[in-house]
C-alpha cells in the first residue's frame, strides 16, 4: 500500500507491505541507518522515532502506522549547515556516548523529554528515559548530559 | 616521561568518534547495505545434548526466497572456532550437540524473513542424551565425557609458600564457600557480521567484533585459504566487554562460507535471543575459601579452590581460570598461599571473556571473607585490609614485586579519609535497614599469563601536518581512539582536532593481538607513542635544519615547531612536514611495543605475570527495605589507581559503567535455566540494568606513575566490575547481619533471608 507521511522534514511516499515494520521501512528502504535494533520487542530502546513528537519503538510499530504522520529520526537533528542538535552536542560534550548504540535512541527520547518538560527532574529524566537501556555508561554522564542540554535549550524552540 | 608538562595527556578530550555517533551517521555492521545482499539465519538446538542424526534441509530449499543452507560438510576448512587451544568448537556442530542454542546450519535466503522460513522447516533429528548441567555432575566420578579429554578443560595450581603451616600456626581460621551466576554481555548491539566478496578475489568481512585478527585466522582457516585472502573490518562496535570474541569468530566464518559459495554478500544478524543463548557468558562459579590469620589481624594464609563452569566448550575458560587462580587472594602481601583453578566443561552455553574475567567472583569470595575475618577479630574492615594491604617491593600472590605504582593503601586511605565525613541516616525508621560495605581488589594489566603481549602502532604525519594514526586495538566504546589521538597528539604537538585514528582493518594495521586485558592504553599506548616519536625526529630534525639550530632547541607544541627559549620564533608544522616531505625525511613509521614476558613456574605460578596492577577500593552504602527486600544504593565510592588518567571525562564513564555491570552481577541478573535451556533470553526478563537502577558512582583516581605504560599509565576497563560487586555484598551483609554467600543477591533472596530471620 502507498503510504505518505513526513521524515525529518522531507515528504516521503512510499509502497509498503501491510505487515512492514516502521523499523525496516525507516533502515532498509529509507536508508536512515541511525536508527538502531536492539532487541526487536520493544525493551530497549534503541529504535526510537518520534512520531508526531512522540518516542515510540519503531519495532513495535507498522509501517502503514506512520500514514499522514510527521517522523523525526536521529538523521533529522542536525542542522542543515552540520551544526549539531544542542542535545547532541550536550551528550557528545559530558561524556554520555561510548559504544554510542543506544545513543540515537536516548537523544530523541531527550528531545521528546524536554519538549514536554524543559527542566525536568532527576528522577523524570529517569521516568522518561526508562525505556532506553544503555549497557556502557552506567546512565550517570546521560543525566548530566540531559541536565546540560536542558540548560542550554532553555526557552528555546526544540 | 615522568615530571613531564603535559598539553593533552590528562585532559577529558572529546570522543574522536563521537560526533558520528550522536549523529546516527556511524556504520555499524548491520548498517551495511548491497543490493543483492543476502541474509544467514541458524537452525539452532533445543536440546542440551544430543547426537546428530539426521539434517533434513530438502523442504528448507523449496521455501521462497532460500537460496542455500550450509551444513557442516560445506565448510572446507577445519570447522572450528575457539580461539585458544584445544580449539574444542566447531562453527557448525556436526555430531553432537553440547548445549541448547547450538547451531548445526545456516539458512541463506534473500530477506531475514525468507531466512527464519527456511529454517523453521529444517527438520533435525537429534537423540537426545541426559545433560550434564552442573559443576557436580560435571565431576562425578562415572559422568560422561562432554568431549573426548573428559569434562575438565583445565587446572591449574599456585603455591606461595608453606600453607600447612601457616594454617597450624594460625590464631584464627575462616572457612566458607561462595557461588556466582553467569551473567550475560547484553551489549545493546548484537553479534553481526557481513561478508562480501568485493570482487577482488578476497573475502572481506565488516564485523562488530573484539579481536579482527582472531576472526581472520578462524576465516581463512574455515574457507581453507591462505589468511591473506581474508581482510576484517571492524565496523562501529555497539559495545563488546569480552563477548564479541568467539561469537564474531563463529558467525564470521559462516557468513564468509556462505558468501563464497553464492559470491555475494551475506549478513548475519544475532537476534537477542541468540545473542544470549548462542554467545558467551560470564563463568558461574563456586568458590571454597580457607583463611589463616593472627589475633592481630595479619593473613598468614589462604587456601583456594575454584570451580568455574564453563559451558560447552574451552573458548577462553583457560585464561579466565589462570586470571581467577592469579587474582583470588586478593590485593594482600600474603605469604603462604595454595590456590587451585578448575574449569569444566557442562552442557551449557559456553563461557568466556567479560568485563573482569574471573576477577569479580574471587573479588567477592575474597572480600567477603575479609568482612567475616574483620569481625571475627573485632577489627575495623578497612583497617583489616589497609594492614594487610600489597605495599610498593612486597611480593604479590605469584611474588612478583612492583617497586612502584602500587597504589592500594592510598585508595583505602582515601575511602576512610571520605567514609569520616559521610553518616549514614538514622536507623531509628523501623522500615529500613542501612549499611555500608567495602571492597578492595586488583586487577593485573597486559596479557600476562595469556601471552605474548606485542602491539604494532603506526603513525603517518601529512603534509598540512595532521596526522594518521593506525593500531590493531579496537574502539568498543571505551574511548581508545580517543586515548591514542592524545597521546599521538602529546608527542607531535599537533592539536586533537588534527589527529585521525583509523578503524582497524587488518589489511592497514598491524596485528595488536586481542583487544582485552585492559591493556589498550598500556600497551597500545606505548606503540603509538613509539611510533609518534619516530616520526618527532623527523620533524624535529627538518626543524633544525631550518632554524639553523641543534634539535634539542625546538619544541613541538600547538601545531608549531618553536625555539625552547624564544616561543615567538616559530613555523607552522605544516611548512616542516612539506619541508620535510620534500627532503625526504620519513613521515610515517610503524612501532611496535613488546611488553616484559611473563616468566613464572608452570606448576606453581610463581613468578613475574603482569606488567602492573590496577589497585582500587571501592565503598557502596545501601538501604534496604525489610518489607519488600529493595535496595537503593545511597552512596558508592570508585577509588583506584589506575596510574596517569589520559581522558578524565572518558575514565569516569569506564568506571561507571563498570560498576554498573558489577552491580548487575551482584543483585540483578541471573541466567536461568530449565534442563539446560536458557529461559530468560530477552531483555524483559533478563534484567540489565536500567536508568532506573542507576547507582550513584563517584570515581576517584589516585594517581601513581607507572614505569610500564606512556606517561605512567594503566587501564581501568575492567577493574571497577569486581570492586562494585564485591562492595555490594558487603552492605548488604552489613545491612541485614546476614552474609550472602551467592550472587546474585537479588530484591526477593534477600526479603526472604530477612524473613527467615525474623
Ligand atoms: S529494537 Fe525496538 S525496543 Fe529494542
Ligand atoms: S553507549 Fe553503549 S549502549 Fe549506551
Amino acid at each position: 500500500m502507498l503510504i505518505e507521511f513526513i521524515c525529518n522534514g522531507k515528504e516521503i511516499s512510499v509502497d509498503v507491505l501491510a505487515e512492514m515494520r516502521a523499523l525496516d521501512l525507516i533502515r532498509n528502504e529509507l536508508l536512515l541507518t541511525g536508527t538502531k535494533c536492539g532487541c526487536s520487542k520493544g525493551e530497549c530502546g534503541s529504535c526510537t522515532i518520534l512520531v508526531d513528537g512522540i518516542p515510540e519503538c519503531s519495532c513495535l510499530l507498522l509501517a502503514p502506522k506512520l500514514q499522514g504522520k510527521v517522523i523525526t529520526t536521529i538523521e533529522g537533528l542536525e542542522g542543515a549547515d552540520g551544526e549539531l542538535h544542542p542535545i547532541q552536542q550536550a551528550f557528545l560534550e559530558e561524556g554520555a556516548v561510548q559504544c554510542g548504540f543506544c545513543t540515537p535512541g536516548m537523544i530523541l527520547s531527550t528531545k521528546a523529554l524536554l519538549k514536554k518538560n524543559p527542566a525536568p527532574t532527576v528522577t523524570e529524566i529517569e521516568e522518561g528515559l526508562s525505556g532506553n537501556i544503555c549497557r556502557c555508561t552506567g546512565y550517570t554522564k546521560i543525566i548530566k548530559a540531559v541536565q546540560f542540554a536542558a540548560l542550554k535549550l532553555k526557552g528555546s524552540e526544540i | 616521561m615522568r615530571n613531564q608538562e603535559l598539553v593533552q595527556v590528562g585532559k577529558s578530550a572529546l570522543k574522536v568518534d563521537g560526533r558520528e555517533l550522536v549523529t546516527g551517521k556511524a556504520k555499524f555492521s548491520g548498517d551495511f547495505n548491497f543490493p543483492d545482499l543476502l541474509h544467514g539465519y541458524a537452525c539452532r538446538s533445543k536440546i542440551a545434548a544430543g547426537y546428530i542424526k539426521d539434517i533434513d534441509i530438502s523442504q528448507a530449499l523449496k521455501v521462497p526466497g532460500i537460496v542455500d543452507v550450509v551444513l557442516p560438510k560445506d565448510i572446507l576448512g577445519g570447522n572450528i572456532v575457539g580461539i585458544l587451544p584445544p580449539y574444542d568448537q566447531p562453527v557448525l556442530a556436526d555430531k553432537e550437540i553440547r548445549y541448547a542454542g547450538e547451531s548445526f546450519c545456516l539458512v541463506v535466503g534473500t530477506s531475514v524473513r525468507a531466512a527464519k522460513a527456511g529454517a523453521r522447516v529444517v527438520i533435525a533429528t537429534i537423540e537426545p542424551i541426559p545433560p550434564i548441567l552442573t559443576i557436580d555432575e560435571a565431576l562425578a566420578k562415572d559422568a560422561r565425557k562432554i568431549h573426548a579429554a573428559g569434562n575438565i578443560t583445565v587446572s591449574k595450581k599456585l603455591i606461595k609458600g608453606d600453607c600447612a603451616k601457616a594454617f597450624a600456626e594460625s590464631d584464627v581460621i575462616l572457612e566458607d564457600t561462595f557461588e556466582t551466576s553467569n551473567q550475560e554481555h547484553a551489549y545493546l548491539e548484537t553479534e553481526v557480521v557481513c561478508a562480501v566478496p568485493y570482487g577482488d578475489g578476497r573475502i572481506t568481512v565488516h564485523a562488530s567484533c573484539q579481536s579482527p585478527f582472531h576472526i581472520r585466522g578462524h576465516i581463512a582457516a574455515n574457507l581453507n585459504v591462505p589468511v591473506a585472502n581474508v581482510k576484517v573490518v571492524q565496523a562501529y562496535t555497539g559495545g563488546s566487554f569480552g563477548g564479541k570474541d568467539d561469537t564474531a569468530t563463529e558467525i564470521g566464518s559462516l557468513a564468509a562460507v556462505a558468501a563464497v559459495r553464492q559470491g555475494k554478500p551475506v549478513m548475519i544478524s544475532n537476534e537477542r535471543e541468540e545473542s544470549i543463548v548462542g554467545s558467551t557468558l560470564r563463568h558461574a562459579s563456586r568458590i571454597h575459601y580457607r583463611i589463616a590469620a593472627k589475633k592481630d589481624g595479619t593473613i598468614t594464609g589462604k587456601e583456594i579452590k575454584i570451580l568455574l563452569d564453563g559451558g560447552a566448550y574451552a573458548a577462553e575458560s583457560p585464561f579466565v581460570a589462570m586470571k581467577a587462580l592469579i587474582h583470588s587472594a586478593g590485593p594482600y602481601k600474603i605469604d603462604n598461599i595454595k590456590v587451585e583453578s578448575t574449569a569444566l566443561y557442562t552442557n551449557k552455553t559456553y563461557c568466556g571473556a567479560f568485563r573482569g574475567f574471573g576477577v569479580p567472583q574471587v573479588t567477592f569470595a575474597s572480600e567477603s571473607m575479609m568482612d567475616e575475618l574483620a569481625k571475627k577479630l573485632k577489627m575495623d574492615p578497612l583497617e583489616l585490609r589497609r594492614k594487610n594491604a600489597l605495599k610498593p617491593g612486597d611480593l604479590n600472590a605469584t611474588s612478583q614485586v612492583f617497586q612502584e605504582s602500587v597504589g592500594l593503601i592510598e585508595t583505602i586511605d582515601k575511602v576512610i579519609d571520605l567514609n569520616r565525613s559521610y553518616t549514614l541516616p538514622s536507623k531509628k525508621q523501623d522500615r529500613y535497614l542501612y549499611g555500608t560495605g567495602f571492597a578492595s581488589m586488583y586487577q593485573g594489566i597486559s596479557n600476562g599469563a595469556e601471552g605474548i603481549d606485542v602491539v604494532g602502532a603506526s603513525v603517518q604525519v601529512m603534509q598540512d601536518g595532521s596526522a594518521l594514526v593506525g593500531i590493531g586495538l579496537t574502539e568498543l566504546g571505551q574511548g581508545s581512539r580517543t586515548v591514542f589521538a592524545q597521546i599521538a597528539a602529546e608527542v607531535l604537538g599537533i592539536s586533537l582536532d588534527k589527529i585521525s585514528v583509523k578503524q582497524v582493518d587488518t589489511d592497514t594495521v598491524h596485528d595488536s593481538g586481542p583487544t582485552v586485558a585492559s591493556r589498550s592504553t598500556t600497551v597500545g599506548g606505548m606503540a603509538v607513542y613509539k611510533a609518534a616519536g619516530e616520526v618527532k625526529r623527523s620533524l624535529l630534525k627538518m626543524a633544525a635544519l631550518m632554524f639553523k639550530t641543534e634539535e634539542n632547541n625546538i619544541i613541538l607544541k600547538d601545531n608549531f615547531a618553536q625555539l625552547v627559549f624564544d616561543e615567538n620564533a616559530k613555523i607552522p608544522l605544516n611548512d616542516v612536514c612539506v619541508a620535510a616531505y620534500w627532503t625526504g625525511f620519513p613521515l610515517m613509521n610503524l612501532s611496535f611495543s613488546k611488553a616484559p614476558e611473563a616468566k613464572y613456574d608452570q606448576d606453581t605460578t610463581q613468578g613475574n605475570i603482569y606488567i602492573a596492577y590496577n589497585y582500587g577500593t571501592h565503598m557502596m552504602s545501601v538501604r534496604i527495605d525489610k518489607l519488600t527486600g529493595e535496595v537503593k544504593v545511597l552512596k558508592h565510592l570508585a577509588v583506584h589507581d589506575a596510574g596517569k588518567v589520559v581522558n578524565p571525562k572518558a575514565f569516569e564513564g569506564q568506571v561507571e559503567g563498570a560498576s554498573l555491570t558489577g552491580f548487575g552481577l551482584a543483585h540483578l541478573e541471573k541466567i536461568q535455566y530449565r534442563e539446560g535451556v536458557i529461559i530468560n533470553p530477552n531483555l524483559a526478563d533478563y534484567a540489565v540494568p536500567t536508568i532506573k537502577d542507576r547507582i550513584p558512582s563517584e570515581t576517584i583516581s589516585i594517581e601513581t606513575y607507572n614505569p610500564t605504560g606512556p606517561y605512567g599509565v594503566k587501564g581501568i576497563g575492567e577493574p571497577p566490575v569486581s570492586g562494585a560487586a564485591a562492595s555490594f555484598a558487603n552492605a548488604v551483609a552489613k545491612a541485614t547481619g546476614i552474609r550472602f554467600k551467592k550472587l546474585p543477591i537479588t530484591r526477593q533472596v534477600i526479603l526472604e533471608a530477612i524473613n527467615r530471620k525474623k
